[in-house]
C-alpha cells in the first residue's frame, strides 16, 4: 500500500508551523496587549489598538520613511549592480572560471556580519586608511567625510547584501542557456534585444527571488545602519530591537513588528503593480493571439 | 534579387577548436534552391561548418559567401539565414504565434504584415490552430514544426537545419522527411541540412555531402553516392557493405582466404596488391548447398559455401548472416534478401552465397576502411540465434 502522498510535505509543515506561524501569531497577539508597570514586558488580559496608536508616532514615521528609502534603494543599488555581474558571470566567463567566481562571491560570508561591517567602518573612517590614501594621491583635500551617512549606509548594504541578489540571478541566467540566446540572434535581434526579449523575461524567476532575498532581510536589518550611518541610520528594526531589549516593552515593540511585516507586504506589493504597469504596454504590444489571425485567408499553395 | 541569392559558397574554409580541426580546407559550393546534406559521423564537421554559415563561428581561415556576398565578420543577426535548431530551441515564455512573428519583430514589419505572415507560415506547417499553445505544451514533432514556421516565416536566401528530426520517432521522422522535401519545393529556399542518419541524407538531399575529419569525402546525388562511392568510407557509411581484405593478382582476381573475386564493374581498375573490396549486402544471394551446380563451390569465383549463423527477418527484407571458415578465423557475409524472394533455408544449413560481378567495389587501399563507427560497420547488430560451434 502507497503511503499517503502529504506524509513527504509533513516535516516542512511543522518546521513552518512551529518557526513562522507560531512566533507571527505571539508577536501579533502580544501587539494588543500593553506593558503592566515597569518591571513586566506585557500583559494581554485587557487587548486594545492603543499600542499601534503609540507606535504610529512622529519619530516612528521619520525612521519608518527612512528604512523604506535605505530597503528600496539598497535592492535596486544590488538589482542594478547584479544583473550585469551575474550575466557576465553566466554568460561571458568560461565555466572553468565560474566556480572560482561563485566562490568569490561566498567567501565574505564566511565572515560575521558584524565584524564584516565594522571592517567598512574602519576602511570609510576620516582618519582611515582610505581616506588617508586620497589625501596622499592628491584627490581630497580634506578627510573623507562619508561614515555616518545614508552614502555610507547605502555602500554597506550594498556589500552585504549583493551575493544574495547575484546568486539567484545567476542560477536564472546560466538556465536560459546559449541555445536560446544563438535562436534569438539567429532570427535578427542584435545583443540588446536578445537581452531584453528572451535572457531577461526567461530569468524573471530569478530577478525576482533576488528582490525578495534581499529587500525583506534589509528592511529588518539594523546593524548596518547603525555601524555605518549612525545617528541617521535609524532604521525600524533599530526601534523594534530597543523596544524589546531597553525599553522592555514587549507589547509596543511587537505592534512595531507587525506594522514593519505590513509594510513590507504591502511594499511588494506596490512594487509589484509598479513592476506590471510598466511593462504591460511593451507586453501588449508584442502579444500576439490566434484571435489576431482569425479571418486571415488561409493560402492555399 | 540577383542569380545569387541562396547560394552558399565555402572556399578553403577552416576552423579548430584549441589544437584539434574541425574543419580542415572546406570547399562546397550550394546552388540556389537546392537541398543539400551535410552527413558524416559525430565530429566529422558537418555542425561546425552548420554553424559558419550561420556565423555563431568564425573560420579561422578561407571565405564563406552567402548569396555572392562575403560574410566575414557579419554576426548572426545580420545575415540573411535562419536555423532550425537541434531540440528546437522556441522561447518558452513566449507562445506559438509569438515565436513566429518574432523574426518580423526584429526587421520593424509593420503589425498587420506580421499578423499575415505569422498566419501564412502557420498554415504552411498547418499548426495555425496551435498558435496560443505554449512550446511547453506541445509535442516534439509539433514543436519542430513551429521551429520551421518561425525560421521560414523570414523568407531566408537560406535555411539551415540542424539534426532537426533528431529528436523525433520513427514514424515521425519520415514522415517529416516527406514534408521537409515537399516543403523545400514548394517555397524554393536553399536548404543545408546536417545529419548523421544516411536515410534522412539520401531521402531528401538532392545532392550528398558525406564528410569526415572536417573534410567532404564526396559530394554527389544520392543515387552516385550510393553506385560510385568515392572511397571505402562512403561505401562503408551510405548503406551497409561487406568488407573484405585480399590482394588482387595479375589477371585481376581478388583473393580473400578461399573467396575469389572478379569485378566486372564497368570502369573499375584493379591494381596487383593488397586491395579492399566491397560488396552490398542487397547483392548478396544465397542459396541451398543442394543446388550448388558441379564443380562450383570453393575456389569458384564470385561464389562461396558457408554456413548461416542466422537469420533477422527485418519486414520488407530478410537478412542472412554466412560466417565462411577461411582456415584460422571466420568470416561474416550479410546477406539481404527481399522477403518474398527469401531462399529455403535455415540457420546451421551449409548455404552458397554469391554475388553479382558487376556490383563488386575494389578500393586499392587495404586500410582504407571501414574506418568507421562500430554500429555502422559490416559486423551484423543482430547476434546468431545460438552460440558458435
Amino acid at each position: 500500500m502507497r503511503a499517503p502522498r502529504f506524509l513527504l510535505a509533513i516535516p516542512a509543515w511543522a518546521w513552518l508551523a512551529a518557526f513562522f506561524v507560531l512566533p507571527v501569531a505571539t508577536v501579533v497577539y502580544f501587539s494588543f496587549g500593553y506593558k503592566p508597570g515597569i518591571f513586566g514586558t506585557h500583559a494581554t488580559d485587557v487587548l486594545s489598538l492603543d499600542r499601534y496608536r503609540e507606535a504610529l508616532s512622529p519619530t516612528f514615521f521619520t525612521t519608518f520613511t527612512n528604512t523604506l528609502r535605505v530597503g528600496v534603494l539598497g535592492t535596486l543599488l544590488c538589482l542594478v549592480i547584479g544583473i550585469p555581474m551575474a550575466y557576465w558571470m553566466a554568460v561571458k566567463v568560461s565555466p572553468g572560471k565560474r566556480a572560482f567566481l561563485l566562490a568569490l562571491v561566498i567567501v565574505p560570508f564566511w565572515t560575521n556580519f558584524l565584524v564584516r561591517t565594522i571592517g567598512w567602518q574602519v576602511i570609510l573612517a576620516p582618519e582611515g586608511w582610505l581616506s588617508g590614501m586620497l589625501q596622499a594621491l592628491g584627490l581630497r583635500e580634506n578627510p573623507l567625510a562619508i561614515l555616518y551617512t545614508r552614502s555610507a549606509v547605502l555602500l554597506g548594504v550594498v556589500y552585504n547584501y549583493l551575493p544574495l541578489m547575484i546568486l539567484p540571478l545567476f542560477v536564472a541566467f546560466d538556465r536560459v542557456g546559449p541555445a536560446m540566446r544563438e535562436a534569438s540572434k539567429d532570427l535578427g535581434a542584435n545583443r540588446w534585444r536578445t537581452f531584453t526579449r528572451v535572457t531577461l523575461p526567461m530569468a524573471r524567476p530569478g530577478i525576482i527571488a533576488g528582490i525578495l532575498l534581499v529587500f525583506i532581510p534589509l528592511m529588518g536589518d539594523y546593524i548596518t545602519a547603525t555601524v555605518l550611518g549612525g545617528a541617521r541610520g535609524n532604521m525600524v528594526g533599530q526601534l523594534v530591537a530597543s523596544q524589546f531589549q531597553a525599553a522592555q516593552n514587549w507589547a509596543l515593540g511587537s505592534a512595531m513588528a507587525v506594522l514593519l511585516i505590513i509594510v513590507i507586504a504591502v511594499t511588494v506589493l506596490v512594487g509589484a503593480a509598479i513592476a506590471y504597469v510598466v511593462t504591460w504596454p511593451l507586453s501588449r504590444a508584442r502579444r500576439l493571439r490566434l484571435a489576431d489571425l482569425e479571418g486571415l485567408p488561409e493560402k492555399v499553395r | 534579387m540577383s542569380a545569387q541569392a541562396g547560394a552558399v559558397e565555402l572556399t578553403g574554409v577552416t576552423k579548430r577548436f584549441g589544437d584539434a580541426v574541425a574543419v580542415d580546407r572546406l570547399d562546397l559550393r550550394i546552388e540556389p534552391g537546392e537541398f543539400i546534406a551535410l552527413l558524416g559521423p559525430s565530429g566529422c564537421g558537418k555542425t561546425t561548418t552548420l554553424r559558419m554559415i550561420a556565423g555563431f563561428e568564425q573560420p579561422d581561415e578561407g571565405e564563406i559567401r552567402i548569396s555572392g556576398e562575403s560574410v566575414a565578420g557579419v554576426p548572426p543577426h545580420k545575415r540573411h539565414v535562419n536555423t532550425v535548431f537541434q531540440n528546437y530551441a522556441l522561447f518558452p515564455h513566449m507562445n506559438v504565434a509569438e515565436n513566429v512573428a518574432y523574426g518580423l519583430q526584429q526587421t520593424r514589419t509593420p503589425k498587420a504584415e506580421i499578423r499575415e505572415r505569422v498566419a501564412e507560415a502557420l498554415d504552411m506547417v498547418q499548426m495555425r490552430a496551435f498558435a496560443d499553445r505554449k512550446p511547453s505544451q506541445m509535442s516534439g514533432g509539433q514543436q519542430q514544426r513551429v521551429a520551421l514556421a518561425r525560421a521560414l516565416v523570414n523568407r531566408p536566401s537560406v535555411l539551415l537545419l540542424d539534426e532537426p528530426l533528431g529528436a523525433l520517432d520513427r514514424q515521425l521522422r519520415e514522415e517529416m522527411q516527406i514534408e521537409l522535401k515537399l516543403l523545400q519545393s514548394r517555397v524554393g529556399t536553399t536548404f543545408v541540412f546536417v545529419t548523421h542518419d544516411q536515410h534522412e541524407a539520401l531521402s531528401m538531399g538532392d545532392r550528398i555531402a558525406i564528410m569526415r575529419g572536417g573534410k567532404i569525402e564526396q559530394l554527389d546525388t544520392a543515387a552516385a553516392v550510393y553506385a560510385q562511392p568515392a572511397s571505402a568510407f562512403v561505401a562503408g557509411f551510405v548503406g551497409q557493405q561487406n568488407f573484405l581484405a585480399g590482394t588482387a593478382r595479375t589477371d585481376g582476381v581478388i583473393e580473400s582466404g578461399p573467396i575469389r573475386l572478379r569485378s566486372e564493374r564497368a570502369g573499375q581498375h584493379v591494381a596487383p596488391g593488397p586491395v579492399r573490396a566491397a560488396i552490398r549486402p542487397e547483392y548478396v544471394s544465397l542459396a541451398p548447398v543442394a543446388d550448388l551446380t558441379a564443380g562450383a563451390g570453393h575456389g569458384t569465383e564470385n561464389t562461396v559455401v558457408g554456413r548461416l549463423a542466422s537469420i533477422a527477418h527485418l519486414g520488407e527484407t530478410m537478412q542472412y548472416v554466412v560466417e565462411v571458415d577461411t582456415g584460422h578465423e571466420t568470416t561474416s557475409l550479410l546477406s539481404r534478401i527481399p522477403t518474398p524472394a527469401a531462399p529455403n533455408v535455415h540457420v546451421d544449413d551449409e548455404v552458397v552465397a554469391s554475388w553479382t560481378p558487376g556490383c563488386i567495389l575494389v578500393f586499392s587501399d587495404p586500410n582504407a576502411g571501414p574506418a568507421i563507427p562500430p554500429d555502422l560497420t559490416t559486423v551484423p547488430s543482430t547476434t546468431p540465434a545460438h552460440p558458435p560451434r
